[in-house]
């Protein structure tokens, strides 16, 4: 945690719906300007990352569609709707709205920030590690240091990435929670494809330390305490996740891990939440849920084959290690030829994740 | 809400983003001087005061060092705070928050939000909770005056911050006990994070100098593509660093001479070094109140620009709430005074502001979004 604490993570959460509540109401009558428009589609989103909410993001993909069919010569608008597109992994079409925006003369810095975002969503690491090293270089400060932490993060180097995050923490001059619980939320998640679950467990504790209602963090956490044989904790984690969320990876979760304390009648009843789920999605967003359904499908969903083609998919979108890793165990788990699906065999490393 | 989102930091943390900063003497109590913080422009029914933040006054005794093309004020070192602080609140679905106000002298007054009596203490009294946003403006016209170089107000405006509501505190100080002698001040308001080493998150003084007085970099030949803000937010308003005082100066000269040309004519041609006239002025941003002097609804800048014209002011300058102070900076800077008063077409708020304890209208009802 830094200095001086930061703003409680549930007033913050409070006044990030109250920014919200006025200005959809505002929206909802009209006449909003293009900035406060795109204040509100950055703000949904936000709000859709904390509290793992899809319907936000939902929100924030039509309130982008709809602003740049109102304005389509703003730069601005077309810089919004990358944004919302890479938040559904579709990481081409958010380049193509950076080349828009550029053309519209949209300032660099933003522009540099998002494409690096895309570059990183696609495995395109050296390019994003050029972009975002230039901009620690230029402006050392918490934004561009962090943004650089997670990259390496991504990239799986763990080292740097820890030494960033501190370096990026010195620099924090704000009060809001949410770019710090963010960035420990991204350190853990590393951490926990690394195998290093003890510090997995410390980083997604201290991101649930700056906002409690962190969904992605405590379903990660809970996958964190699975792996380190505490699955009534992770239960006891994922239960409210699972009841109440519209993302059904807390279900998936939660079925996988039910088995482990005996409770398998309650396991399929979420497995089967879980595969309606992500076939609802995979039918409206098939990039975004590409990864984390073939994981299901893979493991508690029981089909491999389904896996595969998600699998196949999703490196179609994205030429990550955790991409080809995917696609290897779909490969394995389907006894088929790893070369009929283009893994290339120099893949990247192995996810310790093991679940 | 003349200061509303004066950066790109600010936006990350709205319960530390300033709005507006009033100064008044009470009306019907001479002995009484009521300072107003406000704080998260458009704030949602559920907003609240962030326990991280520490919501300061500052107030310093000042003196009019020189009248005439170099007006100044000089300013005392020593100054007196009141700093005031807030817990989370007790409850998830409650707005009620405690708040601690930390006198100069050491005490603490404790109140509730929301709360109309507010809380009192030795020659203090303070109120904080969601309010009416008392500040009108048409934030469209301006920016298209920008943007076209020609003003685009129209004879019936449309108020930006109609039905909005804003986080406030309000301070009402016995002066004579608690400043000493004035009988001019010199009041700033910031917002902080709390720690060992207090981090100033934000400062105000003046209405609109970051917003329509300095946001807009296209006239500014000297740092066209610095966002200048955040910086400008950072520093000490009493003490600003030499390093970035030039980048100021620059961006305010051309932003000044900017509202100058739209009437055709120049009221403020420059000197010879290229300043505006009001460039220093403005740049000692703090609010000027003269506590010797009755009340008056409209005030604003009285003090400087009878300096400016070397005579003596007979108003109190500060800032009261229902003064339509966007019409009087746009009179000041478009023509100097010397023309009729220009409007920008909204000529109230939606609710006025009351001549008593806590003086700022109850906050408006929530809108109803129809997604």
């Amino acid at each position: 945690m830094i200095e001086g604490g930061v703003t409680n993570g549930t007033i913050a959460l409070r006044n990030l719906r109250a920014q919200i509540e006025t200005l959809e109401a505002e929206a909802a009558v009209g006449g909003r300007s293009v900035d406060e428009r795109v204040r509100l589609i950055g703000l949904v989103a936000l709000r859709g990352t904390i509290v793992g909410a899809i319907a936000d993001y939902e929100w924030a993909q039509e309130l982008a569609d709809r602003l740049v069919g109102d304005a389509i010569t703003s730069a601005a608008a077309f810089l919004a709707r990358a944004h919302v597109r890479a938040l559904f992994h579709r990481f081409t079409d958010a380049l193509e709205d950076l080349e828009v925006a550029e053309w519209l003369v949209a300032a660099p810095d933003l522009v540099d920030h998002e494409r690096a975002a895309a570059f990183q969503g696609l495995g395109r690491y050296e390019e994003a590690l050029g972009i975002r090293e230039a901009a620690a270089r230029c402006a050392p400060s918490f934004n561009s240091l962090g943004a650089l932490a997670m990259l390496h993060a991504e990239s799986g180097d763990a080292e740097r990435a820890l030494h960033l995050h501190a370096e990026s923490l010195r620099r924090y001059r704000g009060v809001s929670p949410f770019p710090l619980a963010i960035l420990d939320f991204q350190l853990g998640v590393m951490c926990m494809r690394k195998g290093n679950f003890h510090r997995a467990q410390h980083h997604l504790t201290a991101a649930l330390r700056y906002v409690p209602a962190y969904g992605p963090a405590q379903g990660h956490l809970a996958e964190v305490e699975a792996e380190l044989g505490h699955a009534e904790t992770a239960v006891a984690l994922l239960y409210p996740l699972a009841s109440t969320s519209d993302d059904p990876d807390y279900a998936g979760q939660l079925a996988r891990i039910l088995p482990y304390i005996g409770s398998t009648e309650d396991s399929r009843h979420w497995r089967r939440q879980a595969a309606d789920r992500y076939d609802e999605l995979i039918a409206r967003h098939p990039e975004a849920f590409a990864d984390h359904a073939a994981e299901f499908w893979l493991d508690i969903g029981g089909d491999p084959d389904k896996a595969l083609r998600l699998a196949t998919l999703n490196l179609e979108v994205r030429r990550t290690p955790r991409a080809r890793e995917l696609l290897h165990q779909a490969v394995l788990a389907t006894n088929s030829r790893e070369q009929d699906f283009y893994v290339c065999p120099a893949a990247g490393p192995r996810s310790g994740a093991g679940h | 809400m003349s200061d509303h989102f004066s950066g790109p930091r600010a936006l990350a943390d709205p319960a530390a983003d300033l709005t507006d900063l009033y100064a008044f003497r009470a009306p019907g109590n001479p002995e009484r001087l009521v300072v107003v913080m406000d704080i998260f422009g458009k704030a949602g029914s559920g907003a609240v005061f962030s326990d991280a933040v520490i919501y300061r006054f500052r107030f310093r005794r000042a003196r009019i060092a020189a009248t005439g093309p170099g007006a100044a004020f000089e300013v005392d070192p020593d100054e007196v705070r009141f700093d005031i602080t807030f817990e989370v609140p007790s409850g998830d679905n409650t707005a009620l928050q405690r708040g601690h106000c930390r006198t100069p002298a050491g005490a603490t007054v404790s109140f509730s939000s929301n709360d109309e009596c507010g809380g009192t203490g030795r020659g203090v009294r303070v109120f904080a909770g969601q309010r009416s946003e008392p500040f009108f403006l048409d934030v469209h016209t301006i920016l298209e005056s920008a943007e076209k170089r020609q003003l685009a107000f129209k004879k019936i405006g449309s108020d930006t911050l109609y039905g909005t509501n804003v986080l406030s505190i309000v301070l009402e100080l016995e002066w004579a006990e608690l400043l000493g002698d004035g009988p001019i001040f010199a009041i700033v308001c910031e917002t902080l994070r709390k720690g060992p080493q207090p981090v100033r998150i934000e400062r105000l003084g003046r209405p609109e100098i970051k917003n329509v007085s300095m946001s807009f970099k296209t006239f500014d030949q000297v740092n066209r593509d610095l966002e200048i803000r955040d910086l400008y937010n950072s520093e000490d308003a009493f003490a600003l660093l030499p390093d970035y005082v030039s980048a100021y100066r620059a961006r305010l000269n051309a932003n000044l001479s900017f509202w100058d040309s739209l009437d055709g004519k120049t009221d403020w041609p420059l000197d010879e070094g290229g300043n505006h006239p009001l460039t220093r002025l403005l740049l000692a941003d703090f609010l000027v109140i003269d506590i010797s002097k009755p009340f008056q609804e409209t005030s604003y800048f009285d003090i400087e620009r009878a300096m400016l014209a070397g005579r003596p002011h007979s108003s109190p300058g500060g800032r009261w709430l229902n003064e339509d102070v966007m019409d009087s900076i746009f009179t000041l800077y478009i023509n100097g005074g010397n023309g009729p008063r220009i409007s920008d077409g909204i000529d109230a708020p939606i609710a006025w502001s009351a001549k008593v304890f806590p003086y700022l209208a109850p906050p408006n009802p929530p809108k109803v979004a129809a997604r």
